[in-house]
Protein backbone atom coordinates (compact mmCIF):
# COMPACT_ATOMS: atom_id res chain seq x y z
CA UNK A 1 0.00 0.00 0.00
CA UNK A 2 2.86 2.35 0.77
CA UNK A 3 4.27 1.67 -2.62
CA UNK A 4 1.01 2.49 -4.35
CA UNK A 5 0.71 5.80 -2.60
CA UNK A 6 4.14 6.83 -3.73
CA UNK A 7 3.40 6.00 -7.32
CA UNK A 8 0.27 8.06 -7.50
CA UNK A 9 1.63 11.08 -5.69
CA UNK A 10 3.91 12.25 -8.41
CA UNK A 11 1.51 13.33 -11.08
CA UNK A 12 4.30 15.23 -12.66
CA UNK A 13 5.90 12.02 -13.96
CA UNK A 14 3.22 12.25 -16.65
CA UNK A 15 5.15 15.02 -18.30
CA UNK A 16 7.88 12.55 -19.22
CA UNK A 17 5.43 10.72 -21.44
CA UNK A 18 4.30 13.87 -23.20
CA UNK A 19 7.64 15.61 -23.54
CA UNK A 20 9.06 13.75 -26.57
CA UNK A 21 6.02 14.50 -28.73
CA UNK A 22 5.79 18.03 -27.42
CA UNK A 23 9.45 18.76 -28.11
CA UNK A 24 9.14 17.30 -31.58
CA UNK A 25 6.25 19.62 -32.34
CA UNK A 26 8.09 22.53 -30.77
CA UNK A 27 11.10 21.99 -33.03
CA UNK A 28 9.27 21.19 -36.25
CA UNK A 29 6.17 23.36 -35.88
CA UNK A 30 6.63 25.87 -33.05
CA UNK A 31 9.98 27.12 -34.20
CA UNK A 32 8.93 27.40 -37.87
CA UNK A 33 5.91 29.50 -36.89
CA UNK A 34 8.11 31.90 -34.97
CA UNK A 35 10.60 31.94 -37.80
CA UNK A 36 7.85 32.63 -40.28
CA UNK A 37 6.67 35.63 -38.30
CA UNK A 38 10.19 37.04 -38.16
CA UNK A 39 10.64 36.34 -41.86
CA UNK A 40 7.57 38.40 -42.69
CA UNK A 41 9.16 41.46 -41.08
CA UNK A 42 12.39 41.04 -43.01
CA UNK A 43 13.41 41.36 -46.60
CA UNK A 44 14.48 37.90 -47.65
CA UNK A 45 14.89 36.52 -51.15
CA UNK A 46 16.79 33.68 -52.77
CA UNK A 47 20.10 35.47 -52.14
CA UNK A 48 19.96 35.64 -48.36
CA UNK A 49 17.52 32.88 -47.43
CA UNK A 50 19.82 30.33 -45.85
CA UNK A 51 22.79 32.53 -45.10
CA UNK A 52 23.57 36.21 -45.28
CA UNK A 53 22.34 39.38 -43.67
CA UNK A 54 18.64 39.95 -43.42
CA UNK A 55 17.26 43.47 -43.19
CA UNK A 56 14.30 44.26 -41.05
CA UNK A 57 11.68 46.18 -42.95
CA UNK A 58 8.96 46.07 -40.30
CA UNK A 59 5.50 46.24 -41.82
CA UNK A 60 6.59 46.92 -45.37
CA UNK A 61 5.62 43.44 -46.56
CA UNK A 62 2.17 43.69 -45.03
CA UNK A 63 1.56 47.20 -46.34
CA UNK A 64 2.69 46.01 -49.73
CA UNK A 65 0.11 43.22 -49.65
CA UNK A 66 -2.82 45.53 -49.35
CA UNK A 67 -1.74 47.37 -52.47
CA UNK A 68 -1.34 44.08 -54.26
CA UNK A 69 -4.28 43.21 -56.50
CA UNK A 70 -3.52 39.49 -56.53
CA UNK A 71 -3.49 39.40 -52.75
CA UNK A 72 -6.91 41.04 -52.57
CA UNK A 73 -8.21 38.61 -55.16
CA UNK A 74 -6.83 35.63 -53.23
CA UNK A 75 -8.33 36.85 -49.98
CA UNK A 76 -11.71 37.32 -51.61
CA UNK A 77 -11.42 33.98 -53.45
CA UNK A 78 -10.57 32.12 -50.26
CA UNK A 79 -13.60 33.60 -48.51
CA UNK A 80 -16.01 32.98 -51.40
CA UNK A 81 -14.66 29.51 -51.97
CA UNK A 82 -14.93 28.58 -48.30
CA UNK A 83 -18.47 29.88 -47.88
CA UNK A 84 -19.70 28.20 -51.06
CA UNK A 85 -18.03 24.88 -50.25
CA UNK A 86 -19.30 24.89 -46.68
CA UNK A 87 -22.83 25.61 -47.78
CA UNK A 88 -23.08 22.90 -50.44
CA UNK A 89 -21.19 20.16 -48.65
CA UNK A 90 -23.14 20.78 -45.47
CA UNK A 91 -26.56 20.74 -47.13
CA UNK A 92 -25.80 17.70 -49.28
CA UNK A 93 -24.04 15.93 -46.44
CA UNK A 94 -26.93 16.60 -44.10
CA UNK A 95 -29.49 15.36 -46.62
CA UNK A 96 -27.51 12.18 -47.18
CA UNK A 97 -27.13 11.62 -43.45
CA UNK A 98 -30.90 11.86 -43.02
CA UNK A 99 -31.42 9.55 -45.97
CA UNK A 100 -29.05 6.89 -44.65
CA UNK A 101 -30.52 7.17 -41.19
CA UNK A 102 -33.49 5.18 -42.48
CA UNK A 103 -33.06 1.49 -41.88
CA UNK A 104 -33.05 -0.04 -45.32
CA UNK A 105 -30.88 -3.03 -46.17
CA UNK A 106 -28.14 -1.16 -48.06
CA UNK A 107 -27.93 1.81 -45.69
CA UNK A 108 -24.76 0.86 -43.86
CA UNK A 109 -22.62 -0.63 -46.63
CA UNK A 110 -23.39 2.17 -49.08
CA UNK A 111 -22.85 4.89 -46.56
CA UNK A 112 -19.48 3.30 -45.90
CA UNK A 113 -18.57 3.35 -49.58
CA UNK A 114 -19.52 7.01 -49.81
CA UNK A 115 -16.57 7.81 -47.54
CA UNK A 116 -14.14 6.97 -50.32
CA UNK A 117 -13.92 10.49 -51.84
CA UNK A 118 -12.67 11.84 -48.54
CA UNK A 119 -9.79 9.36 -48.37
CA UNK A 120 -8.35 9.82 -51.81
CA UNK A 121 -5.13 11.84 -51.99
CA UNK A 122 -6.15 15.35 -53.01
CA UNK A 123 -3.64 15.44 -55.84
CA UNK A 124 -5.49 12.51 -57.40
CA UNK A 125 -8.86 14.17 -56.82
CA UNK A 126 -7.60 17.30 -58.54
CA UNK A 127 -6.41 15.23 -61.48
CA UNK A 128 -9.75 13.42 -61.78
CA UNK A 129 -11.65 16.68 -61.84
CA UNK A 130 -9.29 18.17 -64.38
CA UNK A 131 -10.24 15.26 -66.57
CA UNK A 132 -13.98 15.70 -65.97
CA UNK A 133 -13.81 19.46 -66.55
CA UNK A 134 -11.51 19.21 -69.60
CA UNK A 135 -12.72 21.28 -72.52
CA UNK A 136 -12.61 18.88 -75.47
CA UNK A 137 -12.70 15.44 -73.93
CA UNK A 138 -14.35 16.40 -70.65
CA UNK A 139 -17.38 14.29 -69.89
CA UNK A 140 -19.13 17.21 -68.19
CA UNK A 141 -19.17 19.23 -71.40
CA UNK A 142 -20.38 16.15 -73.22
CA UNK A 143 -23.29 15.62 -70.82
CA UNK A 144 -24.28 19.30 -70.88
CA UNK A 145 -24.17 19.32 -74.68
CA UNK A 146 -26.28 16.18 -74.88
CA UNK A 147 -28.85 17.80 -72.64
CA UNK A 148 -28.71 20.91 -74.86
CA UNK A 149 -27.81 23.06 -71.90
CA UNK A 150 -24.79 24.45 -73.72
CA UNK A 151 -24.13 24.85 -77.43
CA UNK A 152 -20.35 24.95 -77.34
CA UNK A 153 -17.79 23.42 -75.03
CA UNK A 154 -17.12 25.51 -71.95
CA UNK A 155 -13.47 26.10 -71.07
CA UNK A 156 -14.09 25.44 -67.41
CA UNK A 157 -10.58 25.65 -66.05
CA UNK A 158 -9.28 28.44 -68.23
CA UNK A 159 -12.10 30.96 -67.72
CA UNK A 160 -11.88 32.95 -64.46
CA UNK A 161 -15.44 32.53 -63.13
CA UNK A 162 -15.97 28.91 -64.09
CA UNK A 163 -12.55 27.87 -62.81
CA UNK A 164 -13.52 28.89 -59.30
CA UNK A 165 -16.78 27.03 -59.72
CA UNK A 166 -14.90 23.88 -60.75
CA UNK A 167 -12.74 24.16 -57.64
CA UNK A 168 -15.80 24.49 -55.42
CA UNK A 169 -17.35 21.51 -57.16
CA UNK A 170 -14.31 19.31 -56.54
CA UNK A 171 -13.98 20.40 -52.94
CA UNK A 172 -17.65 19.76 -52.22
CA UNK A 173 -17.11 16.27 -53.55
CA UNK A 174 -14.36 15.72 -50.97
CA UNK A 175 -16.33 17.39 -48.18
CA UNK A 176 -19.67 15.58 -48.52
CA UNK A 177 -18.54 12.32 -46.83
CA UNK A 178 -17.01 14.22 -43.93
CA UNK A 179 -20.20 16.20 -43.30
CA UNK A 180 -22.38 13.15 -43.82
CA UNK A 181 -20.56 10.87 -41.40
CA UNK A 182 -20.33 13.44 -38.61
CA UNK A 183 -23.99 14.33 -38.87
CA UNK A 184 -24.90 10.64 -39.09
CA UNK A 185 -23.09 10.05 -35.83
CA UNK A 186 -24.85 13.04 -34.31
CA UNK A 187 -28.22 11.68 -35.39
CA UNK A 188 -27.68 8.41 -33.57
CA UNK A 189 -27.34 10.30 -30.28
CA UNK A 190 -30.90 11.67 -30.47
CA UNK A 191 -33.17 9.50 -28.30
CA UNK A 192 -35.80 7.66 -30.36
CA UNK A 193 -38.50 8.29 -27.73
CA UNK A 194 -38.48 11.97 -28.63
CA UNK A 195 -39.61 11.17 -32.16
CA UNK A 196 -42.20 8.71 -30.93
CA UNK A 197 -43.81 11.14 -28.52
CA UNK A 198 -43.68 13.87 -31.15
CA UNK A 199 -45.54 11.74 -33.66
CA UNK A 200 -48.08 10.83 -30.97
CA UNK A 201 -48.64 14.53 -30.44
CA UNK A 202 -49.39 14.77 -34.14
CA UNK A 203 -46.25 16.57 -35.27
CA UNK A 204 -45.41 16.06 -38.94
CA UNK A 205 -41.94 15.31 -40.29
CA UNK A 206 -41.04 18.91 -41.05
CA UNK A 207 -42.02 19.96 -37.55
CA UNK A 208 -40.05 17.22 -35.82
CA UNK A 209 -37.04 18.14 -37.96
CA UNK A 210 -37.16 21.82 -36.97
CA UNK A 211 -38.07 21.32 -33.34
CA UNK A 212 -36.24 18.14 -32.41
CA UNK A 213 -33.53 17.16 -34.90
CA UNK A 214 -31.98 20.57 -35.52
CA UNK A 215 -31.82 21.83 -31.93
CA UNK A 216 -30.41 18.55 -30.63
CA UNK A 217 -27.85 18.39 -33.40
CA UNK A 218 -26.59 21.88 -32.67
CA UNK A 219 -23.26 20.85 -31.09
CA UNK A 220 -22.58 18.49 -34.00
CA UNK A 221 -23.48 21.14 -36.55
CA UNK A 222 -21.23 23.67 -34.85
CA UNK A 223 -18.21 21.41 -34.92
CA UNK A 224 -18.87 20.23 -38.48
CA UNK A 225 -19.03 23.79 -39.74
CA UNK A 226 -16.00 25.00 -37.82
CA UNK A 227 -13.87 22.02 -38.83
CA UNK A 228 -15.12 22.42 -42.40
CA UNK A 229 -14.16 26.08 -42.37
CA UNK A 230 -10.65 25.39 -41.12
CA UNK A 231 -10.06 22.62 -43.57
CA UNK A 232 -11.49 24.48 -46.56
CA UNK A 233 -9.92 27.82 -45.76
CA UNK A 234 -6.39 26.46 -45.78
CA UNK A 235 -6.90 24.54 -49.01
CA UNK A 236 -3.68 24.21 -50.92
CA UNK A 237 -3.11 21.12 -53.02
CA UNK A 238 -6.53 21.00 -54.68
CA UNK A 239 -6.17 24.50 -56.09
CA UNK A 240 -2.49 24.18 -56.80
CA UNK A 241 -2.98 21.06 -58.91
CA UNK A 242 -6.31 21.90 -60.54
CA UNK A 243 -5.71 25.47 -61.67
CA UNK A 244 -2.36 26.52 -60.20
CA UNK A 245 -4.03 29.80 -59.31
CA UNK A 246 -4.72 30.57 -62.98
CA UNK A 247 -6.04 31.68 -65.36
CA UNK A 248 -4.20 34.97 -64.83
CA UNK A 249 -4.11 34.62 -61.03
CA UNK A 250 -7.91 34.58 -60.84
CA UNK A 251 -8.22 31.45 -58.68
CA UNK A 252 -5.36 32.02 -56.29
CA UNK A 253 -6.14 31.30 -52.65
CA UNK A 254 -4.07 32.72 -49.79
CA UNK A 255 -2.20 29.42 -49.52
CA UNK A 256 -1.38 29.04 -53.21
CA UNK A 257 -0.44 32.71 -53.58
CA UNK A 258 1.86 32.39 -50.60
CA UNK A 259 3.46 29.33 -52.20
CA UNK A 260 3.86 31.11 -55.49
CA UNK A 261 5.52 34.14 -53.89
CA UNK A 262 7.91 31.99 -51.88
CA UNK A 263 8.79 29.10 -54.11
CA UNK A 264 8.21 30.38 -57.64
CA UNK A 265 9.09 34.05 -57.31
CA UNK A 266 11.48 33.57 -54.34
CA UNK A 267 9.99 36.52 -52.46
CA UNK A 268 10.13 34.59 -49.22
CA UNK A 269 9.23 37.46 -46.91
CA UNK A 270 6.20 38.48 -48.89
CA UNK A 271 5.09 34.85 -49.07
CA UNK A 272 5.44 34.54 -45.30
CA UNK A 273 3.35 37.66 -44.80
CA UNK A 274 0.53 36.14 -46.88
CA UNK A 275 0.80 32.90 -44.91
CA UNK A 276 0.55 34.84 -41.66
CA UNK A 277 -2.63 36.57 -42.77
CA UNK A 278 -4.02 33.10 -43.43
CA UNK A 279 -2.81 31.97 -40.02
CA UNK A 280 -4.42 34.85 -38.16
CA UNK A 281 -7.81 34.22 -39.75
CA UNK A 282 -7.55 30.50 -38.96
CA UNK A 283 -6.60 31.21 -35.37
CA UNK A 284 -9.62 33.43 -34.90
CA UNK A 285 -11.86 30.62 -36.10
CA UNK A 286 -9.72 28.23 -34.09
CA UNK A 287 -10.81 29.89 -30.88
CA UNK A 288 -14.32 28.68 -31.60
CA UNK A 289 -12.98 25.25 -32.48
CA UNK A 290 -11.15 24.99 -29.19
CA UNK A 291 -14.20 26.16 -27.31
CA UNK A 292 -16.34 23.47 -28.95
CA UNK A 293 -13.82 20.66 -28.39
CA UNK A 294 -13.10 21.52 -24.78
CA UNK A 295 -16.82 21.80 -24.08
CA UNK A 296 -17.20 18.21 -25.27
CA UNK A 297 -14.44 17.15 -22.94
CA UNK A 298 -16.02 18.42 -19.76
CA UNK B 1 -35.94 9.27 -39.12
CA UNK B 2 -38.45 6.78 -37.84
CA UNK B 3 -35.68 4.26 -37.49
CA UNK B 4 -37.34 1.75 -35.20
CA UNK B 5 -40.26 1.04 -37.46
CA UNK B 6 -39.73 -1.78 -39.92
CA UNK B 7 -39.80 -0.48 -43.46
CA UNK B 8 -42.28 -2.02 -45.82
CA UNK B 9 -40.74 -4.26 -48.43
CA UNK B 10 -41.46 -1.93 -51.32
CA UNK B 11 -40.04 1.04 -49.55
CA UNK B 12 -36.94 -0.92 -48.66
CA UNK B 13 -36.34 -1.83 -52.31
CA UNK B 14 -36.98 1.75 -53.41
CA UNK B 15 -34.53 3.17 -50.89
CA UNK B 16 -31.91 0.61 -51.85
CA UNK B 17 -32.24 1.58 -55.50
CA UNK B 18 -31.96 5.28 -54.69
CA UNK B 19 -28.90 4.70 -52.52
CA UNK B 20 -27.17 2.77 -55.28
CA UNK B 21 -27.95 5.68 -57.58
CA UNK B 22 -26.31 8.11 -55.14
CA UNK B 23 -23.30 5.85 -54.95
CA UNK B 24 -22.95 5.74 -58.74
CA UNK B 25 -23.17 9.52 -59.03
CA UNK B 26 -20.70 10.19 -56.24
CA UNK B 27 -18.15 7.63 -57.30
CA UNK B 28 -18.41 8.46 -61.00
CA UNK B 29 -15.19 10.55 -61.05
CA UNK B 30 -13.29 7.51 -59.77
CA UNK B 31 -14.88 5.18 -62.27
CA UNK B 32 -14.06 7.62 -65.03
CA UNK B 33 -10.40 7.83 -64.04
CA UNK B 34 -10.18 4.05 -63.87
CA UNK B 35 -11.66 3.40 -67.32
CA UNK B 36 -9.65 6.24 -68.85
CA UNK B 37 -6.48 4.52 -67.67
CA UNK B 38 -7.61 1.39 -69.51
CA UNK B 39 -8.45 3.10 -72.79
CA UNK B 40 -6.19 3.78 -75.74
CA UNK B 41 -5.23 7.43 -76.31
CA UNK B 42 -7.37 7.36 -79.43
CA UNK B 43 -10.42 6.16 -77.58
CA UNK B 44 -9.98 8.80 -74.90
CA UNK B 45 -10.26 11.54 -77.51
CA UNK B 46 -13.22 9.93 -79.21
CA UNK B 47 -16.48 11.90 -79.37
CA UNK B 48 -18.96 10.85 -78.10
CA UNK B 49 -16.93 9.41 -75.23
CA UNK B 50 -17.16 5.71 -74.47
CA UNK B 51 -18.46 4.78 -71.02
CA UNK B 52 -16.35 1.63 -70.80
CA UNK B 53 -13.14 0.77 -72.65
CA UNK B 54 -14.08 -0.84 -75.96
CA UNK B 55 -10.52 -1.91 -76.48
CA UNK B 56 -8.70 -2.87 -73.29
CA UNK B 57 -5.32 -1.17 -73.11
CA UNK B 58 -2.86 -1.96 -70.34
CA UNK B 59 0.05 -0.15 -71.97
CA UNK B 60 -0.31 2.89 -69.72
CA UNK B 61 0.66 0.72 -66.80
CA UNK B 62 3.31 -1.29 -68.58
CA UNK B 63 4.96 1.83 -70.02
CA UNK B 64 5.69 3.10 -66.54
CA UNK B 65 8.12 0.31 -65.87
CA UNK B 66 10.31 1.34 -68.76
CA UNK B 67 10.08 5.09 -68.37
CA UNK B 68 13.18 6.39 -66.64
CA UNK B 69 12.12 9.86 -65.63
CA UNK B 70 8.64 9.27 -64.33
CA UNK B 71 8.73 5.76 -63.09
CA UNK B 72 5.58 5.52 -61.04
CA UNK B 73 6.67 2.38 -59.25
CA UNK B 74 9.72 4.13 -57.93
CA UNK B 75 7.58 7.07 -56.83
CA UNK B 76 5.25 4.58 -55.23
CA UNK B 77 8.10 3.07 -53.25
CA UNK B 78 9.26 6.57 -52.21
CA UNK B 79 5.78 7.43 -51.00
CA UNK B 80 5.59 4.17 -49.15
CA UNK B 81 8.89 4.69 -47.36
CA UNK B 82 8.01 8.28 -46.47
CA UNK B 83 4.52 7.40 -45.23
CA UNK B 84 5.68 4.45 -43.15
CA UNK B 85 8.46 6.59 -41.68
CA UNK B 86 6.06 9.37 -40.75
CA UNK B 87 3.62 6.82 -39.35
CA UNK B 88 6.26 5.21 -37.14
CA UNK B 89 7.42 8.54 -35.72
CA UNK B 90 3.86 9.71 -35.14
CA UNK B 91 2.77 6.54 -33.36
CA UNK B 92 5.92 6.20 -31.27
CA UNK B 93 5.63 9.76 -30.01
CA UNK B 94 1.85 10.04 -29.79
CA UNK B 95 1.13 6.85 -27.86
CA UNK B 96 3.04 7.83 -24.70
CA UNK B 97 2.05 11.49 -25.05
CA UNK B 98 -1.66 10.72 -25.18
CA UNK B 99 -1.30 8.41 -22.20
CA UNK B 100 0.44 11.12 -20.20
CA UNK B 101 -2.24 13.66 -21.05
CA UNK B 102 -5.09 11.26 -20.30
CA UNK B 103 -3.85 9.85 -17.00
CA UNK B 104 -1.77 12.51 -15.29
CA UNK B 105 -2.64 16.01 -14.10
CA UNK B 106 0.77 17.65 -14.28
CA UNK B 107 1.65 21.31 -14.60
CA UNK B 108 1.46 22.57 -18.16
CA UNK B 109 -0.88 19.79 -19.24
CA UNK B 110 -3.50 22.24 -20.52
CA UNK B 111 -0.94 24.22 -22.47
CA UNK B 112 0.40 21.11 -24.13
CA UNK B 113 -3.04 19.83 -24.98
CA UNK B 114 -3.94 23.19 -26.43
CA UNK B 115 -0.80 23.30 -28.52
CA UNK B 116 -1.65 19.94 -30.07
CA UNK B 117 -5.11 21.25 -30.88
CA UNK B 118 -3.72 24.38 -32.50
CA UNK B 119 -1.10 22.62 -34.59
CA UNK B 120 -3.83 20.50 -36.06
CA UNK B 121 -5.32 23.44 -37.84
CA UNK B 122 -2.20 25.13 -39.15
CA UNK B 123 -1.91 25.74 -42.87
CA UNK B 124 1.15 24.23 -44.56
CA UNK B 125 1.98 27.63 -46.04
CA UNK B 126 3.08 28.92 -42.64
CA UNK B 127 5.57 26.11 -42.19
CA UNK B 128 6.99 25.61 -45.67
CA UNK B 129 9.65 28.32 -45.88
CA UNK B 130 11.02 27.98 -42.32
CA UNK B 131 11.07 24.18 -42.64
CA UNK B 132 12.84 24.56 -45.97
CA UNK B 133 15.58 26.65 -44.31
CA UNK B 134 15.74 24.26 -41.38
CA UNK B 135 16.07 21.14 -43.50
CA UNK B 136 18.78 22.79 -45.56
CA UNK B 137 20.72 23.54 -42.39
CA UNK B 138 20.13 20.03 -41.06
CA UNK B 139 21.39 18.62 -44.37
CA UNK B 140 18.26 16.54 -44.87
CA UNK B 141 16.89 18.71 -47.69
CA UNK B 142 16.30 16.63 -50.81
CA UNK B 143 16.17 13.35 -48.87
CA UNK B 144 13.26 11.20 -47.73
CA UNK B 145 13.95 12.40 -44.20
CA UNK B 146 12.74 15.91 -44.94
CA UNK B 147 9.33 14.65 -45.99
CA UNK B 148 9.18 12.09 -43.18
CA UNK B 149 9.94 14.67 -40.49
CA UNK B 150 7.46 17.16 -41.94
CA UNK B 151 4.67 14.63 -42.52
CA UNK B 152 4.93 13.34 -38.96
CA UNK B 153 3.86 16.79 -37.73
CA UNK B 154 0.42 16.12 -39.24
CA UNK B 155 0.06 12.69 -37.67
CA UNK B 156 1.26 13.50 -34.16
CA UNK B 157 -1.37 16.03 -33.00
CA UNK B 158 -4.15 14.03 -34.63
CA UNK B 159 -3.01 10.83 -32.92
CA UNK B 160 -2.54 12.44 -29.52
CA UNK B 161 -6.05 13.86 -29.55
CA UNK B 162 -7.63 10.59 -30.66
CA UNK B 163 -5.68 8.29 -28.36
CA UNK B 164 -6.12 10.47 -25.31
CA UNK B 165 -9.79 9.50 -25.31
CA UNK B 166 -8.94 5.81 -25.54
CA UNK B 167 -6.59 5.96 -22.58
CA UNK B 168 -8.97 8.12 -20.56
CA UNK B 169 -11.67 5.47 -20.94
CA UNK B 170 -9.52 2.71 -19.41
CA UNK B 171 -10.49 2.30 -15.74
CA UNK B 172 -7.85 3.16 -13.19
CA UNK B 173 -8.41 -0.18 -11.41
CA UNK B 174 -6.71 -2.03 -14.23
CA UNK B 175 -3.62 0.07 -13.86
CA UNK B 176 -3.61 -0.30 -10.08
CA UNK B 177 -3.92 -4.06 -10.37
CA UNK B 178 -0.86 -4.04 -12.59
CA UNK B 179 1.10 -2.09 -9.98
CA UNK B 180 0.13 -4.61 -7.31
CA UNK B 181 1.39 -7.34 -9.60
CA UNK B 182 4.76 -5.68 -9.59
CA UNK B 183 4.64 -3.49 -12.66
CA UNK B 184 6.05 0.00 -12.48
CA UNK B 185 4.22 2.67 -14.40
CA UNK B 186 6.30 2.22 -17.52
CA UNK B 187 5.86 -1.53 -17.73
CA UNK B 188 2.17 -1.18 -16.85
CA UNK B 189 1.83 1.26 -19.70
CA UNK B 190 3.61 -1.02 -22.13
CA UNK B 191 2.09 -4.37 -21.10
CA UNK B 192 -1.40 -3.50 -19.96
CA UNK B 193 -2.54 -0.17 -21.37
CA UNK B 194 -1.19 -0.21 -24.91
CA UNK B 195 -2.76 -3.60 -25.72
CA UNK B 196 -6.14 -2.31 -24.49
CA UNK B 197 -5.87 0.86 -26.54
CA UNK B 198 -4.87 -1.09 -29.63
CA UNK B 199 -7.86 -0.10 -31.77
CA UNK B 200 -7.01 3.53 -31.09
CA UNK B 201 -3.39 2.93 -32.01
CA UNK B 202 -4.59 1.39 -35.28
CA UNK B 203 -6.67 4.47 -36.06
CA UNK B 204 -3.64 6.67 -35.45
CA UNK B 205 -1.33 4.53 -37.54
CA UNK B 206 -3.79 4.44 -40.43
CA UNK B 207 -4.46 8.16 -40.43
CA UNK B 208 -0.81 9.10 -40.01
CA UNK B 209 -0.04 6.91 -42.99
CA UNK B 210 -2.88 8.35 -45.04
CA UNK B 211 -1.98 11.95 -44.26
CA UNK B 212 1.58 11.35 -45.37
CA UNK B 213 0.45 9.38 -48.42
CA UNK B 214 -1.77 12.25 -49.55
CA UNK B 215 0.76 14.98 -48.91
CA UNK B 216 1.92 17.03 -51.86
CA UNK B 217 3.28 20.29 -50.43
CA UNK B 218 6.05 18.84 -48.26
CA UNK B 219 7.19 16.17 -50.67
CA UNK B 220 7.29 18.62 -53.55
CA UNK B 221 9.00 21.44 -51.67
CA UNK B 222 11.59 19.55 -49.68
CA UNK B 223 12.60 16.94 -52.23
CA UNK B 224 14.01 18.16 -55.48
CA UNK B 225 15.04 15.01 -57.34
CA UNK B 226 12.28 13.15 -59.09
CA UNK B 227 13.92 9.87 -58.10
CA UNK B 228 13.22 10.51 -54.44
CA UNK B 229 9.92 12.33 -54.68
CA UNK B 230 6.64 10.83 -53.49
CA UNK B 231 4.04 9.70 -55.99
CA UNK B 232 1.82 12.78 -55.54
CA UNK B 233 4.68 15.03 -56.58
CA UNK B 234 5.35 12.60 -59.42
CA UNK B 235 1.82 13.04 -60.72
CA UNK B 236 2.13 16.78 -60.46
CA UNK B 237 5.39 16.83 -62.41
CA UNK B 238 4.03 14.50 -65.00
CA UNK B 239 0.97 16.70 -65.42
CA UNK B 240 3.16 19.70 -66.07
CA UNK B 241 5.13 17.93 -68.77
CA UNK B 242 2.60 15.66 -70.43
CA UNK B 243 -0.58 17.52 -69.56
CA UNK B 244 -2.86 15.74 -71.98
CA UNK B 245 -1.47 12.23 -71.84
CA UNK B 246 -4.55 11.19 -69.93
CA UNK B 247 -4.07 7.43 -70.14
CA UNK B 248 -0.72 7.71 -68.35
CA UNK B 249 -1.96 10.31 -65.90
CA UNK B 250 -4.98 8.30 -64.85
CA UNK B 251 -2.87 5.14 -64.56
CA UNK B 252 -0.68 7.11 -62.18
CA UNK B 253 -3.79 8.14 -60.24
CA UNK B 254 -5.12 4.58 -60.02
CA UNK B 255 -1.82 3.28 -58.68
CA UNK B 256 -1.80 6.06 -56.07
CA UNK B 257 -5.25 5.02 -54.90
CA UNK B 258 -4.38 1.32 -54.46
CA UNK B 259 -3.06 1.51 -50.87
CA UNK B 260 -5.93 3.78 -49.90
CA UNK B 261 -8.39 1.31 -51.37
CA UNK B 262 -6.77 -1.60 -49.54
CA UNK B 263 -6.88 0.26 -46.24
CA UNK B 264 -10.49 1.11 -46.91
CA UNK B 265 -11.47 -2.47 -47.69
CA UNK B 266 -9.75 -4.06 -44.73
CA UNK B 267 -9.95 -1.38 -42.07
CA UNK B 268 -13.12 0.53 -42.70
CA UNK B 269 -14.24 0.59 -39.08
CA UNK B 270 -11.08 2.42 -38.07
CA UNK B 271 -11.66 5.02 -40.77
CA UNK B 272 -15.12 5.85 -39.51
CA UNK B 273 -13.88 6.06 -35.96
CA UNK B 274 -11.02 8.36 -37.00
CA UNK B 275 -13.24 10.63 -39.06
CA UNK B 276 -15.81 11.07 -36.32
CA UNK B 277 -13.39 11.92 -33.54
CA UNK B 278 -12.97 15.48 -34.66
CA UNK B 279 -10.22 15.32 -37.20
CA UNK B 280 -9.11 18.12 -39.43
CA UNK B 281 -7.68 16.82 -42.62
CA UNK B 282 -4.03 17.86 -43.00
Amino acid sequence: MVKRKKIFRYDNVGILFVLPAFLYMLVFVGYPIARNIILSFQDVDAGNLVRGAKNFVLFENYIGLFQDGVFRTSLLNTLCYTVLCLFFQFVIGFALALFFNQRFSFAKPIRGLLLIPWMIPITVTALMFRLLFATDIGVLNYILRSLHLIQENVEWLTTPGTALFALVFANVWIGIPFNMILISTGLTTIPKELYESASMDGANKAKTFWHITLPLLRPTIESVLILGFIYTFKVYDLVYVMTGGGPVNSTHMLSTYSYKLSFEMFKYSKGSAVANVLLVILLIVGVFYIRVTTKEEE
Amino acid sequence: MDGEKKLSRNKNVLLCVISVLFLCILLFPLYWALITSLKTEQEIFQIPPTFYPHELNLKSYAAQIEMGDFNMFRSFANSFIISVGAMVIAVLLAVPASYGIAKYRFKGRKVMLLSFLVTQMLPVSVLLTPMFIMFKNMHVYNTWWAAVLADATIGIPFSVLILKNYFASIPKDLEEAAYLDGCNRFTAFARILIPIAKPGVMVCAIFSFLYAWGDLAYGMTFILDQERRPITAGIFNFMGQYGTKWSYLTAFAVVTIIPVALIFIFMQKYIVSGMTSGAVKG
